[in-house]
């Protein structure tokens, strides 16, 4: 069982390098593959959660070479939630892309795409368990071609001109993390997540700049990625020209597991008492409370659909930021719920965005005047995500936003509240105006009331994941529990 | 008189940050796409300038087996950075695939170029 988690790592790694040489002459298995492996690894990371449920979290070494000299992955709750989210929202994806990459990317390319999509998850699955500096850096920086990759696949010159931004910024981002790495083993003298916390307490007292300096550059570097407030310019253009599936899984999921990483590396590494001197977190909290009104203001000017939802993300990431620098349990209990209930949502208004693309051909918001009628599963899950959206109560995205509420009075404050609340209030303004149109606009669309006339695969996809918004919304005690285990192991260093 | 003495002994970090920042300005000042490039391999340069000289102390040999030198200097940040020049030798590779497709798109490696044809289209 102690095995799984490499296993988990490497087959992805193992199918996407192997997927080109199988699919040379019979393209057609690859999406086969690609969702069995999905479906086992998902499986098995759940099967990884009942052992730690158990057992208790372990550390894996990888070759046996114990640290400090070998890399050494650590399976606790935080890596396993955020890799359960990974799975599961990429295992969504791939059922979905069964049927609408064929709209968007060469049907020649497709096992290109899987190899590319695969190396991605790898990637992010790895930067969830790695307990290595440098190790996250490597996963990192596959994340980043991998990202890059599956944006430019589909032939556009939108599609080009948006990766190679996102490119250009991410290798200066990856720069700056590098630089932190070098920075802050000139003082620790490990690469070790846990071994340079031991030390830390010495550097600081010997070496105060270089200290700060690698922090100030891991959350410019890590904020770069993870599409925080004045960093998001490459997240509009790259979300919203990538096919449908590409922009649910960065939007969905990629972003977080770079703010997942700098969680883990801010609170682990560099711990509570240099929070008490390094102003880090009050610099973290204004720029999410930037982000949170800025991509709102920012959404509501958008006239092309998936523009407005890659804005939103902006906003979302500030709320995830919001909570976690809040540094209370329940704050961050709320930050880190919202990474799933966001990945959750988004990858699902994405689908249903793309999914209006496959039938009807537009992403103009304004076309979407009576579109309820024709495509009514579509709209109606668009409708659970943009209630989710708002925080309305019975939907998933309300309980990470009271425990958000409830964090920042326990921090003593209040006004953070009030940006929660005023912030929903802004994205009820660019959500629901779609929502009624599509459904009560008398004038236009056709009398009569249709089905979507979309493959199973997709309307399926898109049922599921709204029933699970609709769950955990109502029942989100098991989620929550996870997330406490969490977040209680995350703030106990 | 500390700061010029701190750079004068550690002149291989002031060496790395100001290749570093000749880097990061190309990048963001040149609209070129080849140079945009360029400038980000050169910080990534320095970076790499920067992790290999925290390995070196002054005097000491590599650490070779059965070799006669008694101490060494620090191999790990050398062996990292190996990893590193692979990781920035495909980006670089793949960023100048995309600026091809670019250029078959818009027939010019030029940002400014590209956003004005962009903005026309709209």
């Amino acid at each position: 069982m102690t095995h799984v988690p490499v296993f988990v790592i490497i087959s992805c790694l193992g199918l996407a390098f192997a997927l080109p040489v199988l699919c040379r002459f019979r393209p057609r298995p690859a999406g086969w593959l690609v969702r069995a492996l999905l479906m086992l690894n998902t499986a098995l990371v759940a099967r990884v959660l009942l052992f730690v449920n158990h057992q208790g979290t372990f550390y894996y070494h990888l070759g046996s070479w114990p640290p400090p000299w070998g890399i050494e992955l650590s399976i606790d709750y935080l890596g396993l939630f955020t890799a359960l989210v990974v799975h599961g929202v990429s295992l969504a994806v791939v059922f979905y892309a069964q049927t609408d990459l064929a709209g968007e990317v060469d049907p020649r390319m497709h096992h290109w795409y899987y190899t590319l999509f695969l190396l991605l998850l790898a990637s992010m699955t790895g930067i969830c368990f790695s307990g290595d500096f440098f190790n996250i850096f490597v996963f990192v920086e596959i994340a980043t071609i991998g990202a890059c990759g599956i944006i430019a696949l589909k032939r556009h010159p939108d599609c080009v001109e948006a990766s190679l931004k996102y490119l250009i910024l991410s290798t200066l981002g990856s720069g700056l993390i590098l630089l932190s790495l070098a920075i802050l083993y000139m003082v620790t003298g490990h690469l070790n997540l846990r071994y340079i916390a031991q030390h830390m307490p010495t550097a600081w007292a010997a070496y105060p700049l270089n200290v700060n300096i690698s922090l100030a550059l891991l959350v410019v570097g890590f904020g770069v990625k993870a599409a925080l407030f004045p960093l998001h310019i490459w997240l509009p253009d790259a979300h919203s020209s990538a096919p449908a599936p590409s922009s649910a899984i960065l939007s969905g999921v990629l972003v977080k597991i770079y703010a997942v990483a700098l969680i883990r590396l801010i609170h682990t590494v560099y711990g509570h008492k240099l929070h008490q001197m390094i102003p880090v977190t009050q610099v973290l909290l204004l720029l999410a409370t930037l982000a949170i009104f800025a991509g709102s203001l920012f959404a509501i000017g958008q006239r092309d659909i998936k523009r407005m939802l890659a804005y939103s993300t902006v906003a979302q990431m500030g709320y995830i930021f919001l909570g976690v620098a809040l540094l209370t349990e329940n704050a961050v209990v709320g930050g880190v719920t919202h990474i799933f209930n966001h990945a959750l949502m988004k990858s699902m208004l994405f689908m249903a965005a793309g999914a209006v693309v496959y039938q009807k051909g537009f992403r103009r918001i304004s076309d979407f005047h009576g579109l309820g009628r024709e495509m009514p599963i579509t709209m109606a899950v668009f409708g659970i995500g943009a209630l989710s959206m708002v925080g309305i109560p019975g939907f998933n995205g309300f309980i990470s936003k009271v425990y958000l509420a409830i964090g920042a009075l326990d921090a003593g404050r209040p006004v953070y509240v009030a940006v929660i609340l005023i912030s929903s209030l802004l994205n009820a303004a660019y959500y629901l105006p779609i929502v009624t149109r599509a459904f009560f606009n008398q004038e236009t669309g056709p009398a009569t009331f249709r089905v979507d006339r979309l493959p199973l695969s997709m309307k399926a996809t898109l049922v599921i994941l709204g029933g699970l918004c609709i769950y955990f919304g109502l029942v989100p005690g098991s989620l929550l529990r996870l997330v406490q285990k969490a977040v209680q192991s995350l703030l106990a260093t | 008189m500390r700061i010029v003495n701190g750079i004068a002994q550690n002149y291989f970090y002031f060496a790395s940050m100001v290749i570093f920042l000749i880097g990061f300005h190309t990048m963001l000042t040149h609209s070129n796409l080849i140079k945009k490039i360029l400038g980000m391999n050169i910080m990534e340069t320095a970076v790499f300038l920067f992790v290999v000289s925290i390995g070196y102390v002054r005097g000491r040999a590599a650490p070779v087996v059965g070799g006669e030198a008694q101490q060494f200097v620090n191999p790990l940040p050398s062996a990292l950075i190996l990893t590193g020049l692979v990781v920035g030798v495909s980006l670089t590779a793949f960023a100048l695939a995309l600026i091809i497709k670019v250029y078959q798109y818009y027939g010019t490696v030029d940002a400014d170029e590209i956003m004005q044809i962009r903005s026309e289209e709209r």
